[in-house]
């Protein structure tokens, strides 16, 4: 690619950086883009190299994060905006990570049905014609580390889910890449940004580790199978292995084609409570969450349930942040102020080395933030249509990421996942325009 | 009296015991206790013991591929990708002898010794295969240049052969995207592109030159 011609791309991108591309298609399409840009980086690098062979790698790691962020920041769709703000400048970066591994797979070129073949091989010392009754070679959709496909086993549809080879590496050398540059983007250091990346950096790799997703995933959906309005797929370990997860087929609608449906007030409270409930049954009774409320991780069915169709993101939460966390929202500590310093203390939001100034100073932003979050637990129950209450997390998130006091790296790591949750789940109860009741599974902070 | 398959046997146990050949078939025939006579009615040196299992490995797989019931649903870019993993599953049973033959072969440019047994079948398959990709129009017919395809397919059976020696991942699975990635690009190539179209119209312009002067260029 010339270099006019990324000039001109490159100004074509901040024309309109205002239009947010919000389908997948026009998403994946988005990041196609970047891999094409990234891969004429290559180009670019290896031509020069030719004659320079002195050139070093940073020209080419500078070009590539920069096309990399360059399409982040165009990614900030609604749900992810509110999210990334609140989560901090900080964080910003780390959930660009996060979205950017979940949604930048889709740019991977489908697996070759003698890969899919050569995959089984490997696992199974069979073919997938040996195993299933019939096995579809063509997928039918991709996750977000793999793709999944369609067979039948002894008159039941199944999906299988096959990862893509080297995602695993690919993660680890790529969060190398941008971290040169996210330090100086941010102002950090790198040992300030560090522990964040390494977090972000330990749930990804988690997620490709299949074996660890398959026992959870049984774990999980064993322990919430008592939750009203949501079910879960069967899955089959003895048909699944590194690369390959086996489950039952689940029919339903997207969320996205859910909502095309016209769906009546009752039927979004109902599916809205399934949420709810899924998420704080497993935050304050499991203490560990499925970390990743994307709207393509559900389904709904056609008897109007919820169905919850992938583990491979799993927060826990340690006592250390549950407790100092939780109890700022379900007790009386926000309204006492020594209580309230005290636990963002505990939190490393405010330092022990901080004036009496920027205490005052954090006390009071954190203090709006966590009011913020809090909100609908206030009542006993919450009408998330209404846009005010989102309204107000975006003024304070555009407030607060003007602040250079929000440079510095500030709050424990275990936000970056919590607050993805915890907002994505509002994000999509926005959506669904749905009203819940919010006292079903409250924080349990009485230690 | 022993068979070539004895042979074939006692001779790979030695090189990979010994990590070089026997000093000589008169060294070799007497630690087998056979004569000299049936090591040559098989074999007419070491080097066509080598040849012959390296043959005899690629025969396999095509053999091997050709059989699956997929087969013919197979696109001709499939059915390279299917080659190559198939093979690479095949070479792991012999993954020291594989490196033992390659890694003891000198010039890295031209075909190795040991696989001269190997290129005319591989190419027959490629050219089998190409030829149908042509007929079905999955690959663009080009002038000279499509003579030329199994060349191009040549060269990454030795690129993803080399790959896979030198390949520590588990499961071999870098070698996966080697060959996922590399069979792709390649029949991309083949494929019709943009590149064809801009050929033709610089034919078209040289061939209306007149016309393009009037116009003033």
């Amino acid at each position: 690619m010339g270099s006019l011609q990324k000039k001109w791309a490159f100004k074509y991108h901040m024309k309109t950086q205002k239009s947010i591309p919000t389908t997948k298609v026009e998403r994946s399409a988005k990041f196609v883009k970047t891999g094409i840009q990234i891969g004429g980086n290559y180009i670019k690098h290896y031509s020069k190299k030719l004659f320079n062979p002195e050139m070093d790698r940073e020209q080419l790691n500078e070009d590539n994060a920069t096309d990399i962020y360059k399409s982040l920041s165009e990614l900030k769709g609604s749900a992810l905006k509110i999210a990334q703000m609140l989560s901090m400048d900080k964080n910003i970066l780390p959930k660009s990570y996060v979205d950017k591994f979940t949604q930048s797979q889709y740019n991977a070129p489908p697996l070759s049905g003698p890969l899919i073949v050569r995959t089984f091989t490997k696992n199974f010392g069979k073919t997938p014609e040996n195993i299933f009754d019939s096995f579809n070679l063509s997928s039918s959709n991709a996750a977000s580390i793999g793709q999944v496909h369609q067979a039948m086993l002894n008159g039941k549809k199944l999906a299988i889910k096959i990862q893509y080879p080297g995602v695993g590496d690919s993660i680890s050398s790529d969060l190398k890449l941008v971290k040169p540059f996210a330090f100086r983007l941010l102002g950090m250091s790198e040992r300030e940004l560090n522990i964040y990346i390494k977090e972000v950096e330990e749930r990804l790799l988690e997620e490709t580790d299949y074996e660890l997703e398959v026992k959870r995933s049984i774990e999980f959906s064993e322990a919430c199978k008592n939750l009203d309005h949501v079910v879960f797929p069967k899955y089959y370990p003895e048909l699944s292995g590194k690369r390959i997860i086996t489950m039952d087929w689940i029919d339903g609608l997207h969320l996205k084609e859910f909502l095309q449906t016209n769906p009546s007030q009752d039927l979004r409270n109902k599916i809205g409570q399934a949420l709810w409930d899924f998420y704080n049954f497993q935050q304050h009774e499991l203490r560990a969450v499925h970390a990743d409320p994307h709207p393509g991780n559900f389904m709904i069915t056609p008897d109007e349930n919820l169905g919850v169709i992938d583990f491979g993101c799993i927060k826990e939460m340690p006592d250390d942040f549950y407790y100092p966390f939780f109890s700022l929202i379900s007790t009386d500590v926000i309204h006492d102020k020594n209580k309230t310093i005290d636990a963002f203390r505990k939190l490393d939001m405010i330092h022990a080395d901080d004036s009496p100034e920027q205490i005052e100073f954090y006390y009071k932003s954190y203090k709006e933030m966590i009011s913020l979050f809090a909100k609908p637990y206030t009542s006993k129950s919450f009408d998330f249509s209404k846009p005010d209450f989102f309204e107000q997390l975006y003024i304070y998130g555009e407030k607060i990421s003007k602040m250079p006091e929000f440079k510095q790296a500030r709050g424990v790591k275990h936000f970056i996942y919590v607050n993805r949750t915890n907002f994505g789940l509002y994000t999509i109860l926005h959506e669904l325009k749905a009203t819940v009741k919010t006292d079903t599974f409250k924080p349990n902070v009485t230690a | 009296m022993a068979t070539a398959q004895q042979i074939r046997k006692a001779y790979l146990d030695y090189v990979l015991t010994n990590n070089e050949k026997p000093k000589s078939v008169y060294v070799f025939v007497k630690k087998l206790k056979i004569t000299e006579a049936d090591f040559y009615q098989f074999f007419s040196s070491f080097e066509s013991i080598e040849k012959t299992i390296w043959f005899e490995l690629t025969f396999e797989t095509i053999t091997k591929i050709k059989e699956q019931e997929v087969w013919l649903q197979y696109t001709a870019r499939e059915k390279m990708l299917s080659f190559f993993y198939s093979y690479l599953e095949n070479l792991k049973n012999e993954r020291s002898f594989v490196i033992y033959s390659l890694k003891n072969q000198r010039g890295k440019f031209s075909t190795p010794d040991v696989l001269t047994g190997v290129k005319p079948i591989f190419e027959n398959f490629a050219q089998e295969i190409i030829e149908e990709g042509l007929d079905s129009g999955e690959l663009a017919e080009r002038r000279f240049l499509s003579k030329r395809y199994k060349d191009a397919l040549w060269i990454q059976f030795a690129f993803i052969v080399n790959f896979w020696i030198n390949d520590d991942s588990e499961g071999f699975e870098k070698s996966d995207e080697a060959i996922e990635k590399g069979i792709n690009v390649t029949f991309d190539l083949f494929q019709h592109s943009p590149i064809d179209n801009l050929l033709e119209y610089g034919k078209f312009l040289s061939r209306n030159g007149k016309f393009a002067e009037k116009m003033g260029f």
